[in-house]
Parts: structure tokens; sequence; C-alpha cells
């Protein structure tokens, strides 16, 4: 009797403990996804300025993105003139360029997408795997820490070991109001590679979301990309016309 | 009777001939050496191509050797399977392959390669891999994850044994395929563009990940015999059907092949200029040896001695400097070569250098039958040849300019 109970006991320990194990993998993936979906928003359009900064250059151009859930994004570049007309279009995992000098819409081959965007510290990966954080990692939460009264979740992202991800690791800082504070991305010897950071978090289309987002190497300080959101709009429904390569190509139509 | 008086006459001055006879020796030496050296080098080339996963005959679909890509791969290999088996002579081998372009990532680091899906068993038959040294292990023909890199490769990206490599390239629907292999052996070769470029995984999951169902970009082909590639050829052409071509390794490496016809006539001229910078050589010490002689081949010549029979004299002097000469410089050449087969010249130091002209790490020399006839008979022909000059001049004195000269 008293060892069933004994028995009885202990079962139930392991089952408690077992699934608040779930329930704790659940929970992290799911302020990941809450988050993403914060972010993001059904659809959106924003301005936003890019600074590609260089120890012995920096350059920088306006770029205006339309954004339309997880999957599919259009970015054309307006400024400064020299670039007005580039543009590059995103379908799951699929990315063409079209390159207005040429008049030409290229469908990215498989050999560059490692290659950076635009020339910045962002690879044409980084654009189109947008949602692999989501899908193919193990996400833990490891810990949670107070900054200026509002708690920040820390999530690690583990990829599953067939998937075909680069990174080793990830750990994501996400503040309970789902904004992303930072992403850093580490190789498989858990040693940081890039990492990117929201700053200036404001009002902005409508909801809080940080102005400023940085992508810096980490063993070089001084080289890095910054994206600042000028203008940023929330929307329900962006029209699947948008998200054609002949819009890629003859925008306005 | 013409060689035991030849003999005395050329050790009358016995410096003069050893001189001659040394510089005789280098040139000949020289040539033999350097020749096998260089013709070391140029089968080195070719060995290298051939096991580089080229083989001495390969089969293609039509229209992949312009663009491989993966359009153009074999659709049923059964058939050609089943063909080669039935036509190849038995102690032939060969091995399918898949091969494309792609890019290998890490986090740090991405590059361009040639991504080859090879059965294991086979390929180690009749490519380099087989025989390179494999830090880890080698593919086991289950293993789906397995993937065999360089030891360049993975300097350059800072990775190692275990750990993940990301590939993608393009697959049969234009879509980009992606797969996350982990590195389960290093290999080394013997030119580190081959350890830069090729990566090998086990040919079903690659066929898996291109969505290629069975399909094969390639066969090679290993002969017993280099040299009956054509022949062979010949006879596959005609059992495979149209859409397929056979080529041999010449026609595979026309750059090689290229090289080695330079190479012929390179060693040509090379022992052209060499027994030119001897011959005069030996002329100036012929002649000497002659007017020397004047009072003795005008008393000859007094006594009723034929022209002819004096030009045969002298010829006989040269050949016994040329024969000896030539005894002891392949001798000498031989025992070179025999010292290096051993360990080789080792070029590491220079790789980078020796890389640009397609060369190995280490350069083993090797005779040719070719090469060491063609040397001794330059030195013979050329040799009598040039030393007709003085024998003639020696069998025009007459008696009188013989008196007058003192």
């Amino acid at each position: 009797m008293a060892k069933n109970l004994i028995f009885g006991l202990f079962l139930s320990l392991i089952l408690i403990t077992a699934f608040s194990a779930t329930a704790k993998a659940q929970d992290a993936r799911s302020i990941i996804e809450a988050s993403f979906n914060y972010m993001r928003g059904n659809a959106s359009i924003a301005t936003i300025q890019m600074t590609i900064h260089r120890p012995d250059w920096e350059r920088s151009m306006t770029i205006k993105a339309w954004t339309k859930g997880q999957k599919e994004s259009l970015f054309r570049i307006i400024a400064p003139p020299k670039d007005n007309g580039n543009g590059t279009l995103k379908k799951g995992r699929e990315m063409w360029i079209y390159n207005p000098r040429i008049n030409r819409v290229i469908k990215l081959p498989p050999s560059m997408m490692s290659q950076a965007w635009m020339g910045s510290d962002f690879s044409n990966n980084d654009l189109s795997k947008t949602d692999s954080i989501i899908n193919n990692y193990t996400h833990t939460l490891i810990g949670s820490e107070n900054i200026n009264g509002k708690k920040v979740y820390l999530i690690k992202s583990i990829p599953e070991p067939e998937a075909p991800v680069v990174w080793g690791m990830q750990i994501l800082k996400i503040r309970e109001d789902n904004i992303i504070l930072s992403q850093e991305f580490f190789d498989e010897d858990f040693k940081p590679v890039k990492k990117m950071t929201g700053f200036q978090i404001q009002m902005l289309g409508g909801k809080l979301f940080p102005k400023v987002w940085r992508m810096q190497k980490t063993d070089d300080r001084n080289k890095y990309t910054e994206l600042v959101y000028n203008e940023l709009v929330f929307k329900q429904k962006l029209k699947n016309s948008l998200f054609t390569t002949s819009n890629l190509r003859n925008p306005g139509r | 009777m013409y060689l035991q008086i030849a003999w005395r006459n050329i050790w009358r001055n016995s410096r003069r001939t050893t001189v001659i006879m040394i510089a005789i020796i280098i040139g000949v030496w020289n040539m033999v050496f350097l020749g096998a050296l260089m013709r070391g080098i140029v089968v080195a080339m070719v060995n290298n191509g051939i096991s580089t996963l080229t083989g001495d005959i390969q089969v293609h679909q039509k229209g992949f050797r312009d663009d491989p890509v993966i359009e153009n791969s074999i659709k049923n290999p059964e058939l050609v399977e089943n063909m080669l088996n039935n036509t190849l002579p038995s102690d032939a081998r060969w091995a399918s392959r898949v091969r494309v372009s792609a890019i290998a990532n890490n986090a740090r680091h991405s590059s361009s390669v040639t991504l080859v899906g090879i059965d294991p068993l086979r390929e180690a038959d009749i490519s380099f891999i087989g025989s390179a040294a494999i830090q880890g292990s080698y593919l086991k023909p289950d293993d789906k994850n397995g993937i065999i890199v360089g030891q360049a490769l993975v300097d350059k990206f800072e990775t190692k044994l275990g750990y993940k490599l990301i590939l993608m390239s393009q697959d049969t629907s234009l879509e980009i395929a992606s797969r996350a292999f982990r590195i389960s052996g290093i290999f080394k070769a013997d030119l580190e563009f081959t350890e830069k470029k090729f990566v090998f995984v086990n040919m079903p999951v690659l066929q898996q990940m291109l969505k290629l169902q069975n399909g094969i970009s390639e066969v090679s082909i290993i002969l017993p015999d280099h040299q009956d590639a054509l022949h062979v050829k010949n006879t596959l052409n005609a059992e495979l059907p149209s859409n397929l071509e056979v080529n041999t390794w010449r026609e595979l490496l026309p750059m090689l092949n290229a090289y080695l016809k330079i190479y012929d006539g390179f060693i040509l001229i090379w022992y052209l200029v060499v027994f030119i910078a001897m011959g005069f050589g030996i002329v100036n010490t012929t002649l000497m040896a002659v007017f020397e002689r004047m009072r003795e081949f005008g008393l000859l010549k007094a006594l009723g001695m034929k022209p002819g029979r004096i030009i045969a004299g002298v010829l006989t002097e040269t050949l016994i400097l040329l024969l000896i000469g030539m005894a002891t410089g392949n001798i000498l050449a031989f025992l070179c070569v025999y010292a290096l087969s051993g360990s080789g010249i080792d070029l590491s130091a220079f790789a980078a250098g020796a890389e640009f002209a397609g060369m190995s790490r280490v350069i083993f020399p090797v005779i040719s039958v070719w090469d060491l006839s063609a040397a001794n008979l330059v030195v013979l022909v050329l040799g009598l040849l040039v030393s007709a000059y003085p024998a003639i001049k020696a069998a025009r004195f007459t008696p009188v300019e013989a008196l007058r000269h003192t």
C-alpha cells in the first residue's frame, strides 16, 4: 500500500516535470511566434533608411518596403537616384532582383543566396529564411530580466539536427509586450557571429516599435548595417498583385 | 684496328679528353635526368587529372558537358549500367556519380563547391578519394548526413570533424534545395584546388535532395591501360543509345592534352639546346686534336692513306668519347632518378606556385623509353655529325701543307 503510494507520487512527479518542460518549450515558441506576428503585422508598408558602415566608408540608401505575412515582401530602393528602382522580391524561399539599368528580373540562384544583400551585413539568406527561426529551431526559455520595469524573456533557439541552417544557436531577447530587442547568431561552437539589435522603441504605425535596427558582426565593431524606420504603416491587407515580378519591374502599375 | 688506334689517340692528351668527356657526361646526365623530371611532372598531371573524377572514359547525357546542370542528367542509368557490365573488359572498373555545383555554407563562410554524390564502394576503386588519406572515416554506404570534404576547405571554413555544413543547389524543379550535412571525413589531395573544390556525399542522399529520382550525371570508367581508351570508346559508342555521349580523358581534359603535346615538343627543344652547347665543345676539342696532328695526317696521306679512312679514324675517336660520356651520363642520371624515386622532390614549400601550373606537391621523376632514346640518339647522331667537320678537315690535309706547318 505504502509502496504503491510512493510509486504513484513518483510517477506523477515525473509526469509533472515532463509536462512542465513541454509547456516551457511551448511557451518559448509561442513567445517567438507572438512577437514575430506583432512585429510583422498582417501587412506593412515602410520607408527605411539603410546605412552601411565600414571602417573606411559609409553609404546610405532609402528603401521602400512592403511586407505581407511571413512569406511575401518587396523592397525597392528610392534614393540615392543612382540606385533608384533596384528592387528585391521575396516569396517564400525564392527571391528575385530587378536592376533598372539592365531592365531584367533575375531569380536569385542558390549560389547568390549567401551573398550580401545590397552590400549590407544582411545576406540574401537572412531575408529569404526569416521564418526559419520559427520552423527549424527548438526554443527554450532560459531566463528573464527586468529592463526599465518591463520583463524581457531570454530565449535560446537550437536548430533541429537535420535543419539546413548554418547557425549553431540563436539567442533572442523579447520584451513582454512582444518587441524583439535583439537576435544574436552563434556558430556551432556557440561563439557569437553577429547580432541584430533594436533601439529607440517608440510609437510607429500605431504600435510600439524599435525605430532603429543594427546588424553588427561580433568580431568587428566597425562594420555594421543600420536600418532606421522613417515611416511605418500597418495594414490589414495588401494586394496580391503587389508581390509579383511584373510589379517588381514596373512599379505603380 | 680503328678502335685501338682511336683509343690510344684520345688518351694522348688525357687532360683535354677528360674535360670534354665531363662536358658530355654532364650534358647527357642533364638531358636524361631533367627529362625524367619533366616527364614526371607531366605523368603526375595526367594521373591527377584522370583520378580527379575524370577516369579514362566518361559517359554523359548529350549536352551535359556544355551545360553541366541537373536537367542534363542521365535519366535511365540501369540501361547504361547493364550495358557496361556486358561490354567492358572484365578488369575495367566503373562508377556512377551525381555531380552538381553547389554552395557550401557555415556560420562564418561560404564558397562554391562541386557536390558529388558517389557510391562509396565503387568510387574508392576508381578515383583519388579511395586512396586519399582521410581523417575521420570514409563514407559509409548508408550514411544519410555524412559529407567528406578536403583539408583546405576545412581550414578555410574554420570547421572540423562532426560539424555542420549546409549545401545549397538547384533541384530538378528549379527550386533551391538545401540540406545539412555533418563532416564525417576530411581528405587530403595532391592539389589544394581539389581539396577546396570537391565534397562527397552518398549518391541516394543527393538524388533525393535534388529530386532526381535515380538519375545520374555521369559514369566514369577506369581501364587497366590508359592507351585503350579510344578503342573502348568506339565500342561503347556503338552500343549506347544516341542521346548519350562517350568521351576519353583526352577529350575531357583538353588543356591537359595540349600540355602533353607542348611538353613533348619542349623536351626535344631542351635536348637540342643542351646539345648545341655541348656540340661546340666537341667540335672545338676535335678540331684542336686534329690540328695538333697535322704532320701526322700529312704523313699518312703521303704514305697513301685514303681520305675516307682518316675520316673514319677521327669519327671513331669522337664515337668513343661520346659512348663513354653517354654511358656514364646515363648511369649517373639513373642513380639520381633512383635516389629520388623514394621520396620525390617535395615542392610543398612552393605549393601555391606549383598549383598554378597544375603540378603535384611532390614530383617523382619518370624515365620513359621515348625520352631516353631521344636524348641518346640526339647526342650520338648530332655528335658524330658535328665532328664530321674536323674529320673532313683532317682528310683534306695535303702532305705539302703538313710540311709547311711547323
